[in-house]
């Protein structure tokens, strides 16, 4: 044994000890699964890898709910988790998947669309692993994410993303992000064998209406709005200009640019019959100028420099003390879907779907979010799905 | 302005200051002292719970991991780059240069550049120019008459501007992956500058020769290359590299994505098999690790640095601070700003000021794809600039240059203003120039 | 698992290879035994598909 075994070992056990400790945390974070309860509506629960066998046996596999209507009618897909960074879409949707009583149609719900991102979070960015809400039984716990799949799925990242089929030249950062990976193919990259099987599904289930949510920067000129190609822009327009005059928050429509390629508001319009929507509330969280990346920033949306970025009109979105907490990003998008979706069936009668018992912007400011979760542990095991 | 959070971040600043100038008054190295300052930064944070004190080592251990893909890419090219010297190839490439160009040295010298500019425009990582090409075009330079300290400066210039020149920019694609601005438009707005910077560079280093070396002089001063070296055996092993990455340019749906560290990889392997001399590839890689450890090592303790940075909230107020500032002051510090937070963080630099800067300067009206690639001329330059000093190092390892690391910095002074100049230039009249992207793709 | 993702995970195997080898070497420099150590940790823990 040389003179340096000691100082060797010691520095290989301190660390190895932060390496451990850190490690633990890094594992639970990928294996905790998340329970769904089933709502009266869910009829089906399907595997995304259903529609793409690409997907079978890997993380981007992911739940798919059916909720059925006992009429026929048409059908309409919530897609959240695209960026399983942007928290309040996955909220919204399990609100739809937990409590929904559709009459008429199908609504099928992805929660967790890039689930290999809802594995993982950013080096660099300092996220928290997981998060808590509030419910009437308990603290509800779900893992934070991030905007792109985990290395641990899909690696390499290429030198240059180049988009199929447009091959227009994107960052390597998007090689990972499912919203730059529509219209997909089905031996491509994972992130591109998941936008696949959904294209799949859109065709083999008839969707009408897809709706994608998702979370932006309050510096981020295209927020508070749904983006929509052509084919969607009048029931946009109609369910923008609705809910702005009736439920008070405001929401505007951006048209989807054509020069982007890869984007679910683009692809999904330019490569099926699917009138695509794209849903933004605003998410301070995301914003680089903020304090402390804190669960509290996560459920509040406060932070005294965006405060005092908003006084120095740098913002564009509204901004006060109090932020802009989880109930109304939340409440945002379940009342701007279930509008699309009223305004979609009133101009398609024959291909009506109509959804109850979902709360609308008001509820939901109210009661909060966690009042709309179900306890797993009192529900019929049957109906709990892990996520 | 009485929110307890304001107090919190200086201290978290302060005491990451402290840590740093205390690990460098005990004689540790760079290295150690950003990690000092990390830990001691993400300590102090945990007195207030950020990060909470349980989530401490996660965050310092996530960071690491920032720049994995890099730190895989270094290691790689190194290692495919020292094959290519040990096995005599080099030298013969030197050998054929000085041969062909001894009487014109400024055209010698204007092939080097685009020689040098070609791997940084493909991969948009000014150190694989460096890493590939540096270490022969830096003897060349000498043998044309270069000093080293020259040599070094142009390399690092243009090795510098080969990382903003397109087709690939990583500045301007994190920017615009992260304001969803289409990466397109930029071919004429970066190519221009980015020819013209260089000539400026390639003219005013290169100009005057620092001493006189008679061709046969020169030649024979060279190292043999071993026999049995030709130009099939130099040029296959670079003919993999770059033929798998046009591949994935030309066929990209028929290629596999490789990524540059297989890419590099595979270049090796090819060097390997096309050596004349016989060469131990363990021990050669071990070494070359063993040199490389320092640089690896800045890549992961700065990201774990910028980590807590984020999570303290430290990198939030520098982000609010950049965006608060009035106008004019703000063009004037960007000329200082760029580089200082290009050599903190590296491309995270273009993130943490990039993103924000951009929206805001959108907002009032400057032309986004102009100012995007005005800002990505300025922050190679940081690449010269501690503690990471990425590029600036990598260029004193490959050109051998042995004065101190500052006389070389300041040999690139006049092209350093030139850049400055055009990037500044370029943002503050970007509605103006808003042309060179009506032409581009 | 795609086969280019298996030749990223010996690609890392070889580095981290050479970091231990160097590692076991190292007589004097504690500074130097400490970078390598920082070094190997993302490595590792992407070996072992922690993270
Ligand atoms: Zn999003």
């Amino acid at each position: 044994m040389s003179r340096s075994g000691p100082v060797k070992g010691l520095l290989v056990a301190v660390v190895a000890s932060v390496a451990a400790v850190a490690g633990a945390q890094f594992h639970q974070h990928r294996h905790q699964r998340l329970p769904i309860v089933a709502g009266p509506a869910v009829a089906r629960v399907a595997s995304l890898s259903e529609y793409g066998e690409g997907l079978a046996r890997t993380m981007a596999d992911t739940k798919v709910f059916f909720l059925q209507g006992a009429e026929p009618g048409g059908s309409a897909l919530i897609m959240a988790g695209t960026h399983a960074n942007e928290i309040d879409a996955l909220l919204s949707a399990l609100i739809f998947v937990e409590n929904a009583v559709v009459e008429k149609g199908t609504l099928i719900v992805i929660p967790q669309l890039n689930h290999s991102a809802s594995v993982y979070t950013r080096p660099g960015d300092g996220c928290p692993l997981f998060y808590g809400i509030e419910t009437p039984w308990g603290t509800k716990v779900f893992r934070f994410g991030d905007r792109g799949a985990s290395p641990l799925d899909q690696w390499p990242d290429p030198d240059v993303y180049v988009h199929y089929p447009d091959a227009q030249l994107l960052s390597f950062l998007d090689a990972r992000n499912t919203n730059r990976s529509w219209p997909g193919r089905p031996d491509g990259l994972l992130t591109e064998r998941v936008t696949a099987a959904v294209m799949r599904l859109l065709a083999e289930e008839r969707v009408d209406i897809a709706l994608d949510l998702h979370g932006a920067e309050t510096m981020f000129p295209v927020t508070n709005c749904i983006v929509a190609p052509e084919r969607s822009m009048r029931i946009a327009t109609m369910a923008s200009m609705t809910v702005t005059a009736m439920e008070g928050f405001e929401n505007h429509v951006e048209p989807s640019p054509k020069g982007f390629r890869g984007l679910s508001h683009r692809e999904i319009g330019d490569h099926s019959d699917t009138a695509p929507f794209l849903l933004e509330a605003p998410f301070p969280f995301l914003d680089q100028p903020t304090g402390p990346k804190t669960r509290d920033l996560l459920m509040t949306g406060r932070d005294p420099f965006l405060l005092s970025l908003a006084g120095q009109q740098k913002l564009f979105v509204p901004y006060d003390e109090s932020g802009w907490p989880i109930e109304k990003r939340v409440g945002q998008h379940c009342s701007v879907a279930l509008e699309i979706i009223n305004q979609f069936s009133r101009k398609r009668a024959d291909r009506a779907i109509r959804i109850s018992e979902v709360p609308r912007y008001a509820d939901l400011v109210r009661n909060g979010v966690g009042f709309y979760f179900h306890d797993p542990s009192k529900a019929d095991p049957a109906r709990v799905h892990l996520d | 302005m009485a929110n307890p959070l304001y107090a919190h971040i200086a201290a978290v600043l302060s005491v990451m200051a402290a840590a740093y100038a205390a690990a460098r008054w005990r004689k540790l190295g760079v290295e150690l002292c950003m990690l000092a300052a990390a830990v001691a930064g993400g300590l102090a944070g945990a007195v207030v719970q950020t990060p909470p004190i349980g989530e401490l080592a996660r965050h310092l251990v996530e960071g690491t991991f920032t720049y994995l893909d890099v730190m895989l890419v270094f290691v790689t090219a190194t290692i495919f780059i020292t094959i290519v010297t040990e096995s005599g190839g080099v030298d013969f490439i030197v050998r054929a240069i000085v041969r062909a160009f001894h009487r014109q040295h400024l055209v010698a010298l204007l092939l080097l550049m685009i020689l040098i500019l070609i791997p940084g425009a493909l991969t948009g990582a000014g150190s694989v120019s460096v890493l590939t090409v540096g270490a022969p075009s830096a003897l060349a330079m000498g043998h044309l008459g270069l000093s080293k300290r020259r040599t070094a400066a142009i390399l690092f210039i243009v090795a510098g501007l080969s990382a903003a020149a397109p087709p690939v920019n990583i500045w301007a694609m994190v920017i615009c992956a992260g304001t969803a601005i289409p990466y397109v438009g930029f071919t004429y707005a970066l190519g221009i500058p980015v020819l013209l910077l260089g000539t400026f560079t390639i003219l005013t280093l290169g100009w005057r020769r620092d001493h006189r070396v008679s061709r046969d002089e020169a030649l024979r001063a060279m190292p043999q290359p071993p026999p049995g070296m030709n130009w099939w055996r130099v040029l296959l092993p670079f003919g993999a590299f770059f033929g798998t990455v046009a591949a994935s340019r030309l066929w990209p749906f028929a290629t596999p994505v490789m990524g540059l560290p297989l890419q590099f990889t595979l270049a090796a392997i090819v060097a390997l098999l096309c050596s004349p001399r016989r060469i131990n590839a363990l021990a050669l890689s071990r070494d070359t690790v063993r040199r490389l450890v320092p640089l690896l090592a800045t890549m992961a303790i700065v990201g774990s640095l910028q980590q807590i940075m984020t999570v303290t909230g430290v990198r939030g107020a520098i982000s609010y601070a950049v965006i608060a500032m009035p106008l004019a002051l703000l063009y004037v510090l960007l000329v200082v700003l760029l580089p200082i937070s290009e050599g903190l963080l590296t491309y995270g630099a273009a993130a943490i000021i990039g993103i924000p800067l951009v929206w805001y300067l959108d907002s009032i009206g400057l032309h986004a794809t102009i100012v995007i690639a005005g800002l990505s001329l300025l922050w190679p330059l940081g690449d010269g600039l501690p503690p990471t000093a990425l590029i600036g190092r990598l260029t004193v390892m490959v050109s051998g240059y042995e004065g101190s690391y500052w006389s070389f910095l300041k040999e690139t002074w006049l092209p350093w203003l030139a850049i400055t100049a055009a990037g500044i230039g370029m943002i503050v009249y970007s509605a103006k120039l808003s042309a060179l992207v009506a032409w581009g793709l | 698992m795609p086969l280019v993702m298996i030749v990223y995970y010996v690609i890392c195997l070889f580095i981290a290879g050479m970091l231990v080898w160097n590692f076991a070497r190292e007589k004097d420099d504690r500074q130097m035994m400490l970078l390598y150590l920082v070094v190997l940790v993302p490595l590792v823990l992407r070996l072992l598909r922690i993270n």
